[in-house]
């Protein structure tokens, strides 16, 4: 209780001296064991061999049952369904779907929603998913799976997966022969990509809620009908009946994961059938074996963390996550025609059928729903991962770095004696004679930080932050005749301006600047924690950026050259999360059009990020993606409490003495010899 | 038939009847003020005249008579679905109480459960799957998945306490009896509704009490279907319990036993009594699942064998075949010898009969098999045709995400044309937290998707608050459902965080939340199948027309997740740390926050009689002062010398341990 506020620990002790002393030197080893620790990660020491922990699963313990029958009816199906894209070329054939799902028995609906989209004037979009569920014969409706097929339309301007649909329904009418389910089985198809999916999801757990006409954006409905609690869910993406390999996708928004166990599930069950299939597998020819199996490990973590940073979904199964649901997607890519590899076409869906059954019998068989094995971890290779015990080291040793120093700044916080003798140093320096003599000073009165305009200032950066998430929605703002990225950009830009103006007009009074320091690192470290507790590739990778600036950062003002605080200030300055931004967007546009002369690619850039900006506010409003909240309410604040710390602008000692009645300066030397050797440091 | 014993049925028939009405009277006209056509009290004499007109009960019925009839009625459904309905009565009329010592065809337990309890009518229901009302229209008996059970208690001076003993031991003879874990049944799962259920036994005037409780999360296997037939007087020997083989029962997508009994007394006289006992099995089969070419089947498809026989002691066994609706494409082979007509609210059902006392008149060993076939120009394409949605749909699920609150919603969907009364009964067990404010009926047109802000106002309200591990909540609510209108009742529910060792084993499967009950009055008899109230066999719902029918439906029960810790290694880790830290914070704390002040021994017991008594009162123990070491000294000085004089005649030894805080204290400073 006392630890920190009792004087006698914080000054005077020990601990406190010596880590003044080092704390440079601290931080620095945290630093650079964090990343080392990182990297070990990939070490084959380091990390573990995947399995299955939860024995309900049992994968393969049937023998598959669905025969080359059902893959004639996909074929037939596919056949149906591209006669029917003719006349559809931007819609989905609900009709068609909806039709055969009736005809192989299941319980046929269809769900529409609606979007209204924030920007341009409010337009609406309808859409309409079609699913049916299979009424298990062995349970009264209170649980179920998920199997789903994004469709798109013949105009999409994505990769056609249109035999997903077919391979879908072919497995339901085989499903729905048996009587061994002991959950419903629901076969959805979306449309408009994540939309629909989205959409399905809301309807199916808050259907009841009243649309809020100036708030919501989606309309999702109600479900017409429901099959209890959903357990797990497979969502389908295939290129074509005759398929080269599987990638398996698991990020989901906001970079959540479903189970490993899952994954692991998917993993054996298309190993026993015979499929190439793996975490961000590619084609055969792609593949390099000359690099280390570290080269590889590393490889692999890097781009997992990298495609979970973003807390974009890779695919519809993304969304399930947050209503636990785990849930992955299969998604299969179509074999290149080579004159010496041909297949059977009679039979070439049959083993990624097989896998359908076989994961479909699996989760048939959980008897709870996931809970063993790990929700956190990073897939270093296709049977190895990384804990969350094991990786969380690495972020806790970077952001302990700012704990350590809101310690130091803590405890040497200035005193009133000291706050007096750094008043009667600037006093001294500037006329001798003003000197007041000890006689007329006040000993007694108590020097106060001043904590109230410290946590004012506080709440006004986080107000500018919070202003960030808001006003590009407001209704005034949307009025204007703009699109939404310019308005997103210009409201951000606007708001990161009055953040940087915000320490030149604002000067917190002596000892304000120190306590701001403690409160930046507290939160600061606090954030990061919990950024990296829910996304650890984007905790982590905010934390290695700018750990280096929080730690280098320094209020006081002697005994540091100038051009390094100038260099600290330019720090600062490139690391504004709007900079950082524009800069990943640069990087990648150059990594994409390296053909293309630097101006060009840089004005590309500054469209693309702006565009990027618009997104995020989108996809935080529409789908709940946090990125655009922690960049905009947490990191901008935290920049601009960063910026303030860089400045370090300070009232005059002299204004205040005259502000503040002058009190008496007693010249105690050992408190400023001990400041003195701590500004050294 | 009346004329043979004039006194008792007639009179039962109309009292009972009239007890109904009393009782329909009492409760629906309330919710259906709006829509006075559905009541509209009908003239008591109408049944009475048509209980007349009909065969109601076979054959005439004396003293100590007991009659047993089977009967099996085979329905086609849509969506490729068979439905196989048994019934097998037993009516028993033993007159005297004492008589019930000797039972013949009534099971011995039923006769010593009614010997012992004052239990008037009992409904045991033990189910597997869901009855999809959409596709398969209304059941002739309704049925909640897992099991349910209630039961009407009546008798003179009978308290609540009573009851709940009663219901509880009535629970673990049942359990015994047919196997299942009905004797989980107690306070914590029980309610005693208070609208929704109605007595069917007789004389219901009297004051009487009700019981009911669900377990959906029992399931239902062959170790019920066993003890279940044991029942039947024939056994599953012959008769058509013989077709009801685990193996076949079990791979169904439906199958329900149900068991009622109930007592018909009559008004005045105790001693004449009928016992009615009904075992009814409720089968779904579908077809899709026997991987037909066709759609044919038969009962040997079905059961796995032909019928080898009736029941010797049977009085009627007699196979009622649906012919028209989804029965009207199948042929039958061999030809029914009869057809009934069957004119219910307007509806017609054709039947064809089979009676197996007639087939099996001439000895000889032979199977009796019925097949149902399609003809042959009918290709494999199914009947893609959607079937006439009946009047009243229910569902009911979870809403919210989350381990923390939810909703639980429960929508009433009226397809019919007319306004319809309906009662809505929720069981929501302890672990769930229900919050009345929160309640809602919310409507919207049949066809949009979409609720609005659009309120029902609900006629009636009954509410039982839960108590945690102790009772349930109860809720009852009544109101007028608009033509053509779907009622949304919404509920927020806060999940409780359990003990430790409250969770099963599979923890993380769910908890249960029963399925809510649904009760309403059809005007019309489209899809109503269920047996009339006086009556006792299927055949008794033929021409059975009414003013309007009592229909009662049951939604899914509901898996909500409830905050589930890790029962994992780290979790018994942080279980016993936490404990080893509350169990040490204590004497922690009060010695961290307390000063302790040795006292010194005031006075020293002189005589050893003195030292014991001072050892028994702890009178010379250690003073432990919450008080500033110096002040105390002084304090205490005072204390010891004047017998506390300056406190006034608070103390009265010497010795007297002062055991004052550091107000007291002080106050004695002042002074």
């Amino acid at each position: 209780m006392g630890l920190l506020s009792d004087p006698s620990i914080s000054t005077q002790s020990k601990l406190v001296d010596g880590l003044a002393r080092h704390v440079r030197k601290v931080c620095l080893v945290l630093y650079v064991a964090g990343v080392v620790w990182f990297f070990c990660l990939a070490l084959p020491e380091f990390n573990h061999g995947t399995y299955l922990s939860e024995n309900a699963l049992s994968p393969g313990l049937v023998y598959p049952e669905i025969r080359v029958d059902a893959n004639r009816l996909a074929i037939q199906l596919l056949e149906e369904l591209h006669r029917e894209r003719t006349n559809h070329v931007s819609t989905t054939p609900h009709a068609w779907i909806a039709a055969k799902m009736n005809e192989f028995g299941l319980e046929t609906h269809t769900h529409n929603y609606t979007l209204r989209y924030p920007f341009g004037g409010g337009k609406e979009y309808h859409g309409k998913n079609v699913y049916g569920i299979l009424r298990a014969p062995r349970i009264a409706s209170t649980e179920g799976i998920v199997f789903t097929a994004p469709y798109r339309a013949a105009s999409s301007v994505h990769t056609d997966i249109s035999p997903s649909v077919p391979l879908l329904l072919a497995f339901a009418d085989f499903a729905r022969r048996k009587n061994y389910w002991a959950k419903d089985l629901i076969f959805l198809v979306t449309e408009q990509e994540q939309l629909g999916m989205q959409a399905w999801l809301e309807a199916y757990h808050d259907g009841d809620r009243v649309p809020d006409a100036n708030r919501t954006y989606l309309r999702p409905g109600n479900l017409p009908a429901r099959a209890g609690s959903l357990q797990a869910a497979l969502n389908i993406e295939v290129q074509d009946l005759e398929i080269d390999y599987v990638d398996v996708r698991i990020e989901g928004l906001n970079g959540k994961l479903p189970n490993l166990d899952m994954f692991n599930l998917v993993q054996r069950i298309m190993a026993r059938e015979g499929i190439a299939s793996g975490y961000k597998q590619a084609p055969r020819k792609k593949r390099r074996h000359s690099q280390s199996v570290y080269e590889q490990n590393l490889r692999g973590m890097l781009s997992m963390l990298a495609s979970q940073a973003s807390g974009v979904p890779t695919g519809n199964h993304g969304l399930f996550h947050r209503y636990r649901i785990d849930a992955l997607t299969i998604a299969a890519a179509r074999r290149q025609t080579h004159a010496t590899l041909k297949g059977n076409p009679g039979s070439a869906a049959v083993p990624l059928l097989k896998a359908i059954e076989g994961i479909s019998r699996s989760l048939n068989n959980l008897l709870e729903r996931f809970h063993q094995s790990f929700f956190f971890y990073v897939i270093v290779n296709n049977d190895r991962y990384i804990s969350i015990g094991d990786y969380m080291p690495a972020l806790v040793a970077l952001v302990a770095c700012a704990f350590v120093k809101a310690y130091l700044k803590w405890a040497t916080l200035p005193s009133a004696s000291e706050m007096e003798a750094a008043a009667a140093a600037a006093s001294a320096a500037g006329s001798e004679s003003e000197l007041p003599s000890p006689g007329e000073a006040e000993p007694d009165e108590p020097f106060d930080l001043p904590y109230g305009s410290v946590l004012i200032y506080l709440v006004a950066t986080l107000a500018i932050g919070y202003l960030c998430n808001v006003l590009p929605l407001q209704q005034y703002f949307l009025e204007i005749p703009m699109g939404a990225a310019p308005l997103t950009t210009s409201v951000l830009s606007f708001l990161s301006l009055i953040g940087f103006i915000l320490p030149f007009v604002v000067v917190l009074p002596p000892g304000g600047l120190e306590l701001l320091h403690v409160a930046f690192l507290l939160i600061y470290g606090c954030a990061m924690i919990a950024i990296g507790l829910l996304n650890f590739a984007l905790g982590f990778f905010v934390a290695v950026l700018t750990v280096p600036l929080v730690i280098s950062l320094e209020t006081s003002e002697e005994n540091t050259k100038s051009s390094f605080r100038n260099s600290i200030r330019l720090l600062t300055l490139i690391l504004n999360p709007m900079m950082i931004v524009y800069v990943i967007v640069l990087a990648m546009t150059f990594y994409q059009f390296p053909e293309l002369p630097m101006q060009k690619i840089m004005l590309r850039a500054a469209t693309a990020a702006m565009d990027a900006s618009a997104y995020g506010l989108i996809d935080s409003v529409i789908y709940g993606n946090f990125l655009y909240f922690v960049v905009s309410t947490v990191l901008l604040p935290l920049w601009i409490l960063c910026w303030t710390l860089a400045l370090s602008k300070r009232r005059d000692y002299a204004d205040y003495l005259d502000f503040d009645e002058a009190p008496s300066p007693q010249p105690p030397a050992p408190p400023a010899q001990r400041q003195a050797k701590l500004k050294r440091n | 038939m009346c004329q043979l014993r004039p006194r008792p049925l007639c009179q039962r028939l109309g009292s009972l009847l009239m007890a109904l009405q009393v009782f329909l009277m009492a409760v629906l006209p309330a919710i259906a003020a709006a829509t006075p056509a559905t009541v509209g009290a009908p003239p008591p004499t109408t049944a009475p005249t048509t209980g007349g007109s009909r065969p109601n009960f076979s054959g005439p019925l004396g003293r100590s008579d007991e009659r047993f009839h089977e009967e099996l009625v085979v329905r086609p459904l849509s969506g490729d679905h068979v439905n196989t309905y048994f019934q097998f009565t037993t009516r028993w009329h033993f007159g005297k109480k004492d008589n019930l010592y000797h039972t013949q065809l009534t099971p011995r337990v039923i006769a010593e459960v009614l010997q012992q309890f004052d239990v008037k009518e009992l409904h045991i229901g033990l189910t597997q799957g869901l009855w999809r009302y959409e596709t398969w229209g209304y059941p002739i008996v309704e049925a909640t998945s897992g099991a349910e059970m209630w039961a009407w208690f009546s008798g003179d001076n009978l308290t609540a306490t009573e009851v709940d003993r009663q219901w509880g031991q009535l629970a673990n003879v049942f359990s015994g009896v047919l196997c299942a874990s009905l004797n989980f049944v107690d306070k914590t799962n029980s309610i005693s509704p208070r609208h929704l259920l109605r007595p069917q036994f007789m004389p219901a005037n009297r004051p009487r009490s009700v019981r009911y409780a669900s377990l959906p999360r029992e399931i239902v296997c062959t170790e019920n279907l066993t003890p279940w037939k044991k029942l039947l007087p024939c056994g599953s020997a012959s008769g058509f319990a013989s077709l009801l083989n685990s193996g076949h029962v079990h791979n169904t997508k439906y199958h329900s036993l149900g068991l009622k009994v109930r007592m018909l007394c009559e008004d005045h006289l105790e001693d004449n009594c009928i016992v009615e006992l009904t075992q009814t099995a409720n089968l779904v089969y579908d077809l899709r699942l026997f991987e037909l070419s066709n759609n044919d089947f038969s009962l040997r498809r079905l059961f796995g064998m032909g019928l080898n026989g009736f029941c010797e002691l049977a009085e009627s066994s007699k196979i009622y075949v649906q012919r028209n609706e989804q029965g009207q494409k199948y042929s039958l082979v061999p030809q029914p010898t009869q057809e009934v007509k069957s004119i219910r609210g307007g509806h017609l059902v054709v039947y064809a009969v089979y009676d197996m006392l007639e087939q099996f008149k001439d000895p000889g060993e032979r199977l009796f098999n019925i097949a149902w076939l399609t003809p042959k120009n009918e290709n494999r394409r199914r009947n893609l045709m959607k079937p006439t949605l009946p009047p009243v749909t229910v569902h009911r699920y979870l809403l919210g995400n989350g381990q923390e609150r939810g909703r639980i919603a429960t929508e009433v969907t009226n397809n019919h044309y007319e306004a319809l009364p309906i009662l809505v009964q929720e069981l929501v067990p302890w672990y769930v937290h229900a919050y009345l404010h929160t309640l809602k009926i919310r409507r919207k047109p049949q066809r949009v998707n979409e609720y609005t802000r659009r309120w029902l106002p609900f006629k009636l309200l009954h509410y039982t608050p839960g108590k945690q591990r102790e009772l349930p909540s109860h809720l009852e609510i009544g109101f007028t459902l608009p033509g053509q209108t779907s009622a949304l009742i919404t509920i927020d529910v806060d999940y409780l965080l359990l003990k430790w060792l409250e969770y099963p084993p599979d923890a993380n499967h769910g908890h249960y939340i029963g399925a809510a009950m649904v009760s309403t009055q059809l005007p019309m008899g489209r899809n109503y199948t269920a047996l009339p109230p006086e009556g006792h066999l299927f055949e008794h719902s033929f021409n059975a027309t009414r003013p309007n029918y009592v229909l009662s439906l049951h939604t899914e029960a509901l898996i909500v997740s409830l905050p589930t810790p890790d029962f994992s290694m780290p979790y018994n880790v942080i279980c016993l740390a936490c404990t080893v830290v509350a169990l040490a914070f204590g004497p922690i704390h009060s010695v961290a926050t307390k000063v302790i002040v040795v006292g010194r021994q005031a006075s020293a017991p002189k005589n050893f009689v003195r030292k014991i008594l001072g050892k028994i009162f702890r009178r010379n123990t250690v003073q432990v002062r919450a008080a500033a070491a110096a002040a105390a000294g002084a304090a205490q000085a005072e204390a010891l010398r004047g017998g506390g004089g300056g406190r006034g005649g608070g103390r009265t030894a010497a010795d007297q341990p002062i055991l004052e805080d550091l107000r007291e204290e002080e106050e004695q400073e002042q002074d």
